[in-house]
């Protein structure tokens, strides 16, 4: 792991904690018996692994560490949003005052100056919390910087920001193993995607929100193409992708269950929000069944959520009015038994196949 | 993934924030180079503060928003404005069908499926035909007021009816704006071809979006008019003054200023004057 992120670090140091605690109770047990060499050559392994991984990252050690980490991310993330807002604050208030030329020199030092430092910052903040606060501040810098170009020369606006803006977060998230910035990536990717389908439909590009399936596309191209470009590094980074995918699929597949008359399709609003319901049920319980065979969690979380949200829905529109309510949260409690039984022979299955592999 | 150095990713991102701006100068240059399409002079009655950046103390930059209304027909009442967008008798099934709208496939159903805004080219008549049909229906509405009035002496209704009426008309000759939306199409160069003077005429972007109007119980299509895809007018340091205080000023007004449109059919102001103060 030469090219280890401070993450898959972390994971590693987690999982020799593991070991040591195991190999201890088994060594205990009687069932493990390592030599006295054998067991100081793994000590001293791992003992060089942690401290290498502790020099270049500062990883947790222990559990007390790791609970304040907890903390320190918690900081970190609200002292990002703050100074952030704190930017963009103190530029509205003052660049009125500003001749044209200072307004655009200081817009462009601004975002030349944050990226720099962030990219100084990382190289000696082996914790990362300080990077991830001044790359969101960078990140912010320039999204100002091309907004406020926008404002000082009244260029219409236009969705090619979305993808600069995408660009550079992705940089900095890469860069700088940083999941914020992934998940801003991520969320300009989606808003330029689904405005390209929505102007390729004739809309105007601020609108494509009005018609849910301008998302589809997005969706399909973030839950695929990520798993295809990365292999090892940045796995952690997959998750990610696979849940904004599944949520820009399975949300406007719920609006439109609800909502026929936003979809693009020329048929009766009843048979769109039939179709879409069914095929909000098929999509959830497939996110299920994926997650269930790739290992996949976070799908198979996201499945069982929307699979709950729709059969609820659902139930709702049919049952709420004409049953007495005893009757109802009856249905509800008994579908979610069912619901649980259904994942308990999905896991056993898992497991059952995980053994015999 | 490719695991790239400090020094790529410094190279990388200096670039994209390089190559960002200079893309968006480069579009503003172009913008501004050559004759501008349009040089209108317009007045705060066609130039304001955007509502609710009057009194802002957070944001210490001032910018004016075009105001202007949409041209009706002759049995219309009244001219619409812009900040809620309005609905044009002259944008009817045909035009809307000649800008790309699919209205030909309109069914039962359509009633509940809206429409979608699409971005087309809008030509804006400043101090025209248009404003000048305004300002005679609001002058003939109030000499009819005044003769109902006098007809029915001592009747308060009549009475309201009339004052407004003239209040209307007040309004209309000196405080109203004179830019009104007159076509639409989706080819500048036909539209310019058409409406050739650039000093009253402007052509900008703006969305249209179908909508069913029902009158005399006659179902019909008409489109109407959303927004303009212009931002508001930045007003430089220098032009500032001439505001001062905006809020004042804007509320009052009093000053000339010179918009003009570029290339992209993206304004700029040219120059900002106080002129004497009305009462």
């Amino acid at each position: 792991m030469t090219q280890a992120t401070r993450s898959e670090a972390q994971q590693r140091a987690d999982e020799i904690r593991v070991f040591r605690r195991e190999a201890d109770r088994l060594q205990r047990a009687g069932v493990l018996e390592l030599s006295a060499a054998q067991a100081a050559a793994v000590a001293e392994y791992h003992r060089a692994l942690l401290a290498g991984y502790a020099q270049r990252f500062d990883i947790d050690q222990d559990v007390k560490a790791g609970q304040l980490s907890l903390g320190m991310r918690v900081a970190s993330l609200l002292g990002a949003l703050a100074l952030a807002a704190s930017v963009l604050f103190l530029f509205y208030q003052f660049w009125g005052g500003l001749p044209t030329a200072v307004q655009v020199g200081l817009l462009v030092c601004a975002a030349l100056g944050s990226f720099i430092a962030t990219l100084w910052l990382q190289g000696r903040d082996h914790s990362g919390y300080f990077t991830k606060l001044a790359a969101l501040l960078a990140f912010v810098c320039f999204v100002l910087n091309v907004v406020m170009l926008g404002q000082i020369f009244n260029i219409t606006p236009s969705d090619q920001a979305l993808l600069a803006w995408a660009a550079y977060a992705l940089l900095l998230a890469y860069s700088c193993d940083l999941r914020l910035l992934l998940a801003a990536g991520i969320l300009c990717v989606i808003a330029y995607i689904s405005a390209r389908t929505g102007t390729w439909s004739g809309m105007y590009w601020l609108s494509f929100g009005e018609r849910p399936e301008n998302f589809l596309p997005a969706a399909l191209l973030l839950f695929i193409v990520p798993s295809l470009l990365h292999r090892r590094r940045f796995a952690e980074f997959l998750p990610i992708y696979r849940v904004f995918g599944l949520l820009t699929a399975l949300l406007p597949v719920l609006v439109l269950s609800h909502w026929g008359g936003a979809s693009y399709l020329d048929l009766d609003n009843s048979v769109i929000e039939g179709g879409y319901q069914l095929f909000g049920f098929a999509l959830s319980a497939s996110a299920i069944w994926l997650g269930a065979r790739r290992g996949w969690p976070e799908v198979i979380n996201t499945g069982i959520t929307f699979f709950v949200i729709f059969l609820y829905t659902k139930l709702y529109d049919w049952c709420w009015e004409i049953m007495p309510k005893y009757l109802f949260f009856l249905v509800v409690g008994l579908l979610a038994v069912l619901i649980l039984l259904i994942l308990k022979r999905l896991r056993t299955a898992s497991l059952s196949s995980g053994g015999a592999r | 993934m490719i695991a790239w150095s400090r020094r790529r990713t410094l190279i990388a991102g200096a670039l994209l924030i390089i190559a960002v701006n200079v893309f968006a100068l480069a579009g503003v240059a172009y913008n501004r180079s050559g004759e501008p399409t349009s040089i209108l002079h317009l007045s705060e009655r066609e130039l304001q503060l955007p509502y609710g950046r009057v009194s802002s103390k957070e944001n210490s930059g001032v910018s004016l928003s075009l105001v202007w209304r949409v041209r009706r027909g002759n049995d219309a009442d009244g001219a619409d404005y812009g900040a809620y967008g309005g609905a044009a008798d002259w944008l009817d099934q045909a035009k809307l069908a000649a800008l790309g709208f699919d209205v030909g496939s309109d069914t039962a159903r359509r009633k509940f499926k809206p429409w979608r805004s699409k971005e087309v080219l809008l030509v804006l008549e400043f101090d025209g035909p248009a404003y000048r049909q305004a300002l005679a229906r609001a002058q003939q509405s109030a000499d009819d007021e005044e003769k109902l009035q006098l007809a029915n002496p001592g009747n308060q209704e009549f009475e309201r009816r009339a004052k407004r009426a003239r209040d209307n008309a007040k309004r209309e000759a000196s405080d109203s704006s004179r830019l009104f939306v007159v076509d639409a199409g989706l080819d500048a160069a036909a539209l310019r071809a058409q409406y050739p003077d650039p000093t009253h005429t402007l052509i900008v972007r703006g969305q249209v979006r179908p909508q069913r109007a029902t009158r005399d119980r006659q179902d019909s299509l008409r489109g109407h008019i959303a927004a303009l895809s212009i931002a508001p007018i930045n007003v430089p340091l220098q032009f500032q003054p001439a505001l001062k205080p905006p809020a004042a000023a804007a509320k009052t007004g009093s000053f000339s200023a010179t918009v003009a449109f570029g290339r992209r059919l993206e304004p700029w102001l040219v120059a900002l004057a106080e002129t004497a103060r009305r009462k």
